[in-house]
């Protein structure tokens, strides 16, 4: 059947022939050009990338709107501290390398766990639902705290070795982190472009017909909820390395939040989508913090005054209805720790009003929403 | 033995029971129309058939085995195909997947069938690349038809296709009705047009609020005098 094959869009290998290859390249390369601490977010923004690609199977492949998305990734961070952490009761000493697939296969099942109760859900239930899972997963942590300590956390996680090195370094992590990123991408592509994806995309679309057409719905959404858990807990495994310490606090509704955003802001069920996505809602933040962006803020004290003469006006008309920002020198420092979320999201809301379908939806996606606009001709021969 | 045997089908959804106890059957190479006015049943009837809603009682037998406790993958391995009320559509899946949707329970070649459908419907040929969801009403229609006809169903149910169609096309889908049936495949039609639906069918059923309350030949129920009135616009 190769017409069966060939019809299919963009196959992986297409995909993979010549942009990622270069793409991937350039991103190898950054770490020789800037300094430790843009290193250092960008192993966050590749971590997001990994953890927006798995949450995309269930949201953007499968259509599962899944709320609680932190409870798998805090099964793969748990497996990892659990088992390694001094001052775990159960500290086993393990390798990170044995830990990773047992991690990702715990948190599978805990996704498995939560699927089959959610089955019968859809819209909206479903993702209250999700939601309740993923705040009794923290609460479980903070309060078994014979088992996990609780508040107080695990500390004193080990870091993985590769070929006689310890991935100590930002740099190191960059490069683990990427290498990741990249097989995750790999894997959910080849899903998508598979019959479980297009079994998924039916299920996304009308479960009802997708059923009539002989798709075993359970099989399939089960399936979209284990794999995409299963990646979750990667990125748990992954995390609780690289920061060394995991407490419940690390585990909240912002997480799901973030990763739920990054998919959609990016356009749901597009890989460069959440990659782009991530470099908004996780490396943005992070780099309003830096000092050198606080520094090179406190350059344009000619644009706080002209806001402030503006914000003057307002003032002269309803009287203390408004502030004033700052004085120049604190402006930036000031404005990545008060003001960068008010910005931050009236950006977001911005980008959802001018691209509903996200900033780089996948391809189906697009015309999706762009067929929207003009009606199909009814009763046209 | 019919094909299809539906004895004191029970089925609605929350508190509402819409089908009260229905029995029809339906033989292999017949096409058979249930018609009725809005809200008679008629197509949760066929939802519970093909297992998308799950019978709240009564028997369905298919082929001589019992499916009403089937989940609807399973009901379509056997053999029988659905194209569900607003045809259903995958909107950004394209034409031509669409059609592999339909074969989605084969595992065996299906170029020939590709080729039928096409033989069938010649404009769908002509939009394989197309998203589902660009094509107009009419064409939406055929490509649920061909997509039900990818699974070489033995029987089809169709609900009620002619909707939202101009004459022109309605005429076009009720010949390829014709037509699917002459290939060897039996057909439940499901139609508010029971002018058109009697016109085709061999055999047909009238639904009123959920319960059958006449059946017969097609051409003897458009000649009822009740049916006439009721369904067919006459004084």
């Amino acid at each position: 059947m190769p017409d069966r094959v060939s019809r299919l869009p963009s196959t992986p290998t297409d995909l993979l022939r010549f942009r990622w290859p270069i793409f991937i390249a350039l991103c190898c390369l950054i770490p020789f050009v800037v300094s430790d601490v843009w290193v250092q977010m960008l192993v966050f923004v590749g971590l997001f990338v990994i953890l927006g690609l798995g949450l995309n199977v269930v949201v953007g492949f499968a259509g599962l709107l899944d709320l609680g998305y932190v409870a798998f990734f805090a099964a793969g961070a748990y497996t990892m501290g659990l088992l390694t952490s001094p001052g775990s009761p159960i500290d086993a000493h393990l390798s990170f390398w044995l830990i990773l697939p047992l991690g990702i296969l715990i948190a599978s099942l805990v996704g498995l766990l939560l699927g089959l109760p959610v089955l019968p859900l859809r819209g909206d239930y479903l993702a209250i639902v999700t939601l309740g899972f993923g705040e009794i997963i923290r609460l479980f942590l903070i309060n078994r705290d014979d088992l996990t300590r609780g508040s107080q956390g695990l500390s004193a996680i080990p870091r993985p070795e590769l070929f006689g090195y310890e991935i100590d370094s930002f740099t190191r992590w960059y490069y683990f982190i990427i290498a990741a990123a990249v097989a995750v991408a790999f894997c959910t592509a080849r899903l998508r472009d598979s019959r479980i994806g297009r079994a998924w995309e039916a299920i996304r679309e009308d479960e009802d017909v997708a059923a009539a057409m002989g798709v075993n719905t359970t099989k399939y959404k089960l399936l979209a909820f284990a794999t995409g858990a299963a990646i979750g807990g990667l990125g748990g495994v992954i995390y609780a390395s690289f920061i060394g310490f995991i407490s419940p606090a690390a585990f909240s509704l912002q997480v799901s939040i973030d990763v739920l955003a990054i998919v959609i802001i990016g356009g749901m069920g597009s890989t460069p989508g959440v990659i782009v996505g991530s470099l908004i809602l996780i490396g943005v933040p992070r780099i309003l913090q830096f000092r050198e962006t606080s520094d090179l803020l406190a350059n344009f004290g000619w644009l706080r005054d002209a806001l402030n003469a503006l914000l003057g006006a307002i003032d002269a008309v309803l009287p203390g209805s408004i502030g004033r920002l700052p004085a120049a020198e604190t402006w930036g420092a000031r404005l990545a720790d008060d003001t960068r979320f008010i910005i931050f999201g009236a950006l977001l809301v911005l980008v959802m009003v001018l691209r509903p379908s996200g900033l780089w939806p996948s391809s189906r996606r697009r015309l999706e929403f762009a067929h929207d606009e003009p009606p199909a001709p009814v009763n046209a021969p | 033995m019919p094909l299809l045997e539906v004895r004191d089908l029970r089925a609605g959804y929350g508190a509402i029971i819409a089908v009260k106890g229905i029995s029809l059957d339906v033989n292999e190479g017949e096409i058979v129309t249930l018609i009725g006015s809005n809200g008679a049943g008629k197509s949760t009837t066929l939802r519970a058939i093909s297992g998308v809603i799950r019978p709240r009682g009564g028997q369905v037998t298919f082929a001589g085995q019992r499916i009403d406790r089937l989940q609807p993958h399973a009901i379509v391995r056997l053999g029988l195909s659905h194209v569900p009320e607003g045809r259903g559509i995958f909107h950004s899946l394209s034409v031509y997947e669409n059609l592999l949707m339909g074969a989605y329970t084969r595992d065996d070649a299906i170029q020939a069938d590709l080729e039928r459908v096409y033989h069938l419907f010649p404009r769908l040929k002509e939009r394989l690349d197309q998203p589902g969801g660009t094509l107009s009403g009419g064409e939406q229609q055929m490509l649920a038809i061909g997509r039900a006809l990818m699974a070489r169903p033995r029987l089809l149910l169709l609900d009620e296709p002619s909707m939202g169609l101009s004459p022109v096309l309605v005429e076009t889908i009720f010949e390829t009705i014709q037509a699917i049936r002459r290939e060897g495949a039996t057909v439940l039609l499901v139609e508010q047009n029971a002018l058109m639906a009697l016109e085709i069918a061999d055999r047909a059923y009238v639904i009123e609020s959920g319960e059958i309350t006449l059946s017969g030949t097609g051409p003897a129920l458009s000649r009822d005098d009740a049916v006439r009135r009721a369904y067919l616009g006459e004084a």
